[in-house]
Order: structure tokens, then sequence, then C-alpha cells
């Protein structure tokens, strides 16, 4: 009985990518939603940017192709630069208005 | 059997990490967690196979963004984030059905069942080359344009970063 659920477990299987990928994905969305902090916002982002990363990478290996790395590697500069953009609006909302909470920036509201 | 060993351990350090980068209430540990969780990923990476990206997982999200984090942190006065509550409990009350709804959502279309058809070609080539190589060759080949594309718009983010961080004039006070 163990050891036929061990072997079940144990057998190379696709699936378990897209839901390790599908639980990180909701736990960087509910990080954007619930943090006030700008920062960590952008950090909870990262994450669920990573979680897409596991997904392609699962689907190399139930699909036999290269594409999906391919595009994780796209998805990795993609961070890269929207780590950076983001940062320097950060660092600039919070020089020149004082801010870094998501509550403090209301001008936009009518 | 020892790459299955290798994700469950990596995906639960992973899975852990990323409930530490969402509850911490410190900066500092939410970047420290959320390092965790980068090198819990590309462990998996590892395990799947994945060399090439589990390598440029650590060089570029572990050193380099990471690094970055701590240092815009530094810039950021330490007094008013510790003051300040860190979560919005409503709006986080208010979302949580909605995470839940995107799991049954995702759990119908698992089991309503994706075919794909099996590629042999790659396969066998990344058993005779490596991975690193398969990479450089569609990368350079079929995703040449897309790789290009890249690099401008990683040459448009530096310049608007510098752009974005330099002193200004007057403020809007």
């Amino acid at each position: 009985m163990i050891e036929t659920i061990a072997s079940k477990l144990l057998v190379q299987n696709v699936s378990q990518y897209f839901i390790l990928s599908f639980i990180l994905l909701g736990i960087g969305l509910f990080g954007m939603m619930v943090r006030k902090n700008l920062i960590t916002i952008l950090m909870s982002l990262e994450l669920a940017l990573n979680s897409v990363n596991i997904a392609f990478v699962g689907i190399d290996r139930l699909n036999h192709l290269i594409d999906g790395e391919i595009f994780a590697l796209f998805t990795i500069a993609l961070a890269a630069a929207e780590a950076a953009v983001g940062l320097g609006i950060i660092l600039s909302l919070f020089r020149l208005r004082k801010a870094e909470n998501v509550n403090e920036i209301i001008d936009l509201k009518g | 059997m020892l790459n299955q060993i290798a994700f469950y351990l990596f995906g639960s350090i992973s899975i852990i990490c990323g409930l530490g980068v969402v509850s911490a209430s410190n900066p500092i540990y939410v970047v420290l967690w959320l390092l965790g969780a980068l090198i819990a990923i590309s462990g998996i990476f590892f395990s799947a196979g994945a060399e090439l990206l589990g390598a440029l997982q650590l060089m570029v999200y572990v050193v380099a963004i990471a690094v970055f984090y701590i240092l815009i942190i530094t810039a950021v006065p330490w007094r008013k984030l510790h003051k300040n509550e860190q979560h919005n409990r409503l709006i986080g009350v208010t979302v949580l059905p909605f995470i839940a709804l995107l799991y049954v959502e995702a759990f119908i279309v698992g089991i309503s069942g994706v075919s794909i058809t099996k590629n042999k070609i790659i396969e066998t080539i990344t058993k005779n080359y490596g991975n690193a190589e398969v990479i450089g060759i569609k990368l350079f080949s079929t995703y040449f344009w897309a790789f290009e594309l890249m690099s401008v718009l990683l040459l448009i983010s530096m310049i608007g970063a510098i752009l974005l961080g330099r002193k200004e004039e007057k403020t809007y006070d």
C-alpha cells in the first residue's frame, strides 16, 4: 500500500509543475493586493513572474521542446527591466511626494 | 526518483518562502524570504533539467535584482516603514474568494484536459549536445528578432531609470 503510493508519488509527473506554479501565482497575486508598501508590492510581483517560469519549464518537460525555456529567459529579462523602471518610479515618488505607501498616492481620486 | 525528491524539497521551500514574502512585516525580512524563494525556484529548474535557466535565475535574480531591492530599501527612511501597518486587511479578506475562484478555474481546466503532441527531435539533440547549446541554437535562429527586441527593451528601461532617478529642480508640493 505504502509502496504503491510512494511509487505513484515518485513517477515524474508534469502536472506537479503546474500545481506548484498556480500555488505560487496565487500567493504572489494575494501579496500584490494585500500589501501597502510599494517595494513589497514589486517583490510579490517578482514571485508571480517566477511562478510563470515554472509553468514554462513544466510544459517543456511535457512537450520535449525547448521554446518554453527561451520564453522564460525573456521573462527574466522583462523582470529586470520592470524592476529598474518600477524602483526608479518608487524612488522619485518618495523624493517628490514623501510617499511610500499606496494609500498616500490619491491625487487621481476625483 | 532523485529528481522527484529534489522537486518536492525545493517546491515546499519555495511555497514556505512565498508565504513569508506575503506575511512578513519588516521589508528586510521580505527581501530575505524572496531570496529564499528565488533560490528554491532555481533548484526546481535544475531538477527539471533546465540548467541554463537555473544558472541565469541565480545570476540575474538572486544576485542582481535582490541586491537592487536592498539598495532601494536603504533609500527609504526606516522609522516611517516601521511605524505604518504593512497589510491592508480589508482588501485581503475581500480578495481571498477571488483567489480561490482562480484555483477552481484552474482545476476545471486541468481536469477537462489539454492535449499536446510530443516532439522527439529536440530530446535527441538535447541528449547529444546538452541544454545550453540547444537554447543557443534556437535563440539565435528562430527567436533572433525577439532577442534583439528584448535587448532594445533593456536599453530603453535603463535610460528610463536614469531619467527617473535624476535630481529634480523643484518638487510639486
